[in-house]
């Protein structure tokens, strides 16, 4: 028998490439009342007020319809010490058992909304607050809440066998624009870094573009760098995104080039320095000028100065020395902020990391 | 700082340490505070002992979460607010389920205030009561139990590595908690990549740790100034620090570690060509077994192999084995005679992060793919009849 099966085993070489169709490949979109969140990450406000939250363990994205919960506070958000406390005490632990996963703020109230892991392990549950102008904290039931859901496209499993799929995917950063929610992961297991553009409501998902960046500091073209953050912005008219990748550069491409079967190439016009990574960016104008402001893990908060953007000089050779590309300035008065967005005009919102490992919610002039 | 250990010995209907006008124990009649635990839901908060007309008022009445708490507060400490819940009449009495479960071995403070009832006349002193559920044991037993590759040698581009413990494990990055140290004992700073993103599975008792790739691929700048965290000829021992706490906030048993032996960086796509499949007789279940000529990653291949016949998926079993060199597959039904497929997905890598026809090191241009399907390769073998030489 031995024999045979080593016979058999000569017939191997022939290979076909073919499109796959195994099992459990395409986005699942749900709707309904009361989504079942296994997680909540990233979260992104579209321009009507539905809050996309990311939910990492679930592999999906959830569209949420917050009605009248998104009433009743006052507008704008109050800067709140120990707001891990503040959430610990209102979910019945400790603060350590608290990790404040993003900060959004709602396009028309200014309430700032956080999105919460209470616990630890596979057992942690997610919440959602409300935080208003009066330092209000209000829990959002997400009950009554109406839902769209679309699962993202997990790598599929080729083996019906494999009963419990341990690949996950982390949702780095996610923004709405031109209709669509764009949003950057990570696998834990296969290394690469995936842009998707989802159109709202939600349909379909693609698969996703590994967007191509020279990255200087890397001397290289990088195609499995990690998109950390990004925000999109209107340059010579046209919608872009400008990106953050892992140490540390600052990538800008066309969001109308991002179709289905073109080819796509960021254009890197900064490089921030190796060891680092964006935590968070926004943009904001002041003076009359535009800057993106940026948290970084290791090299604090930066401004950028946005109009060199449309006609920077492209990174295309190595950078040997550590930064390069677009003028920035550090903002030393900003420290352990691991989370960013625009309260108003003039004040932006941070979830900052105290010396002592507290959370605080802080708001910050525009620098 | 780990919480308390509270040693309440009753789990199941306890009435704590409650107190009301200086009387340590309350008359049957008089309101009291008692936690339940039951055998299958949420542990809950009740009071009992509350005339029958304040609770039928309290089943309809409309309050606001403010007036709830002001009547029954459940909180983590005097001066905190009250957590978060659903209030209720049930079984005689009034309860307040949270909308979490308490953890083991926390203390809540509950404070009930009579004077709130409807209907209530007169001043009313409050009642309160410390309610806990016994802590879990806090002896550390998590372990390391395995890390992929297990292999004895390694590529000095090894891009990833997976830790697997014997309990699930907290939510925080472990990152931190890795240390590669050179044959001297030095550490080897910045091996892996510092993103602190939580690249656990499911169950959180893998973790996936990624080297640093601007180390690991050949020819840029990190990796010309630094080099790379392997070498090629050396050893090196991966020390995972016994401060790594699992999902019980404990910390693990003991440090682990283990010694690598690093061989030469391996930059070769994988070739299909070179798998050896050796395929069952029809009738029996015995497994098809593919072998690699280098190791693959584990985590792929549990999930990137699979088999096919007639355009559908087989259902079987998968093994991996022989340092993740060897793949066997045992179906659910017996091999039928004819030919069937071996389909791997091209999102196949070996440990180096090769992948079918496209070397790690080889930079391309990906596109938008219209399918969110990964494409496969689809490699028939045949089965013969049974009895057939």
């Amino acid at each position: 028998m031995r024999d045979l099966r080593a016979k058999l085993g000569l017939l191997v070489a022939f290979v076909i490439l073919a499109s796959l169709s195994p099992s459990s490949a395409l986005p699942v979109v749900d709707t309904g009342q009361g989504p079942a969140l296994a997680s909540i990450g990233p979260l992104a406000f579209g321009p009507d007020g539905t809050l996309f939250a990311a939910d990492n363990q679930g592999a999906a994205i959830f569209a949420l319809d917050l009605g009248a919960q998104v009433n009743g506070g006052a507008p704008g958000a109050k800067a709140l010490d120990a707001l891990d406390e503040k959430l610990a005490a209102l979910l019945g632990t400790g603060a350590r058992e608290v990790s404040v996963t993003d900060l959004a703020v709602h396009p028309r109230t200014r309430n700032a909304y956080v999105s919460v892991m209470r616990g630890q392990g596979a057992g942690a549950a997610p919440a959602l607050f409300r935080i208003d102008g009066a330092g209000q904290i209000a829990n959002i039931s997400l009950q009554t809440v109406k839902f769209q859901k679309v699962e993202l496209p997990n790598a599929p499993v080729a083996n019906t066998s494999a009963r419990q799929n341990p690949r996950t995917q982390v949702v780095t950063d996610m923004a709405f624009a031109d209709g669509r929610l764009w949003v950057a992961g990570l696998s834990n297991e296969e290394f690469a870094s995936k842009l998707r553009a989802i159109p709202y409501p939600f349909a379909t998902v693609d698969r996703g573009v590994s967007v191509e960046i020279y990255h200087g500091n890397h001397k290289a073209v990088e195609t499995r760098s990690p998109v950390n953050a990004f925000v999109p912005y209107t340059l010579n008219n046209q919608q872009h995104l400008i990106a953050g990748y892992t140490c540390t550069p600052l990538v800008k491409f066309p969001i109308t080039d991002l179709k289905a079967g073109e080819k796509v190439r960021g254009t890197t016009i900064a490089e921030f320095g190796a060891g680092n990574r964006v935590l968070d960016m926004i943009v904001y104008k002041k003076g009359g000028q535009e800057f993106l402001l940026t948290a970084n893990n290791s090299r604090g908060v930066m401004k950028i100065p946005t109009a060199p953007f449309a006609s920077a000089k492209p990174i295309t050779t190595p950078v040997e020395s550590e930064t390069a590309g677009v003028p920035f300035e550090k903002v030393t008065s900003m420290m352990g902020v691991e989370q960013l967005d625009k309260l108003d005009d003039t004040t932006a919102i941070v979830i900052s990391r105290s010396a002592s490992g507290g959370i605080n919610l802080q708001t910050v002039p525009l620098p | 700082m780990r919480p308390r250990l509270l040693r309440l010995a009753a789990v199941t209907a306890s009435l704590v340490t409650a107190a009301a006008c200086g009387r340590s124990v309350n008359p049957p009649s008089s309101p009291a505070i008692t936690l339940t635990s039951p055998q299958s839901g949420r542990a809950y908060v009740e009071v009992t002992g509350l005339p029958s007309a304040a609770l039928g008022a309290l089943a309809t009445a409309s309050l606001s979460n403010e007036q709830w708490s002001a009547l029954l507060r459940v909180a983590v400490d005097d001066n905190a607010p009250g957590m978060l819940g659903d209030y209720s009449v049930a079984g005689g009495a009034l309860r307040f389920t949270p909308a979490f479960p308490f953890d083991p071995g926390r203390p809540y403070k509950v404070r009930f205030d009579p004077a709130r009832l409807p209907g209530a006349t007169g001043p009313a002193a409050p009642i309160v009561a410390t309610v806990g559920q016994p802590a879990r044991d806090a002896t550390p037993s998590t372990v390391v139990t395995r890390i992929y590759p297990t292999a004895d040698v390694v590529p000095e581009n090894l891009l990833r590595m997976y830790i697997e413990f014997s309990e699930p494990m907290g939510r925080p990055s472990g990152v931190e908690h890795l240390k590669l140290l050179d044959e001297s004992g030095q550490e080897i700073p910045g091996a892996f990549l510092p993103l602190d993103y939580e690249f656990w599975s499911p169950d959180h008792r893998r973790f996936t740790a990624f080297f640093d790739p601007g180390r690991v691929k050949g020819g840029i700048l990190p990796n010309q100034q630094m080099g790379r965290a392997l070498r090629a000829g050396r050893s090196v021992t991966l020390v995972i620090g016994h401060e790594w706490r699992d999902q019980y906030g404990r910390a693990l048993k003991e440090d682990f570690r283990r010694v690598l032996r690093v061989g030469p960086a391996e930059n070769r796509p994988l070739d299909t060509a070179t798998w050896r499949v050796q395929p069952p007789a029809a009738g029996g279940r015995d497994g098809l077994v593919v072998t690699f000529p280098r190791p693959l990653d584990h985590a792929l291949l549990m999930r990137a192999l699979g088999v096919r016949r007639d355009d559908a998926s087989v259902e079987g079993d998968v093994v991996i084995d022989q340092a993740e060199s060897r793949w066997t597959f045992t179906p659910t039904q017996p091999w039928r005679a004819g030919t069937y497929q071996l389909l791997a997905l091209d999102t196949l890598e070996d440990v180096a992060g090769n992948q079918i026809g496209r070397a790690f090191e080889v930079d391309n241009f990906d596109t938008v793919d219209k399918s969110p399907n990964p494409k496969s390769i689809l490699i028939p073998f045949r089965v013969a009849p049974a009895g057939t030489d």
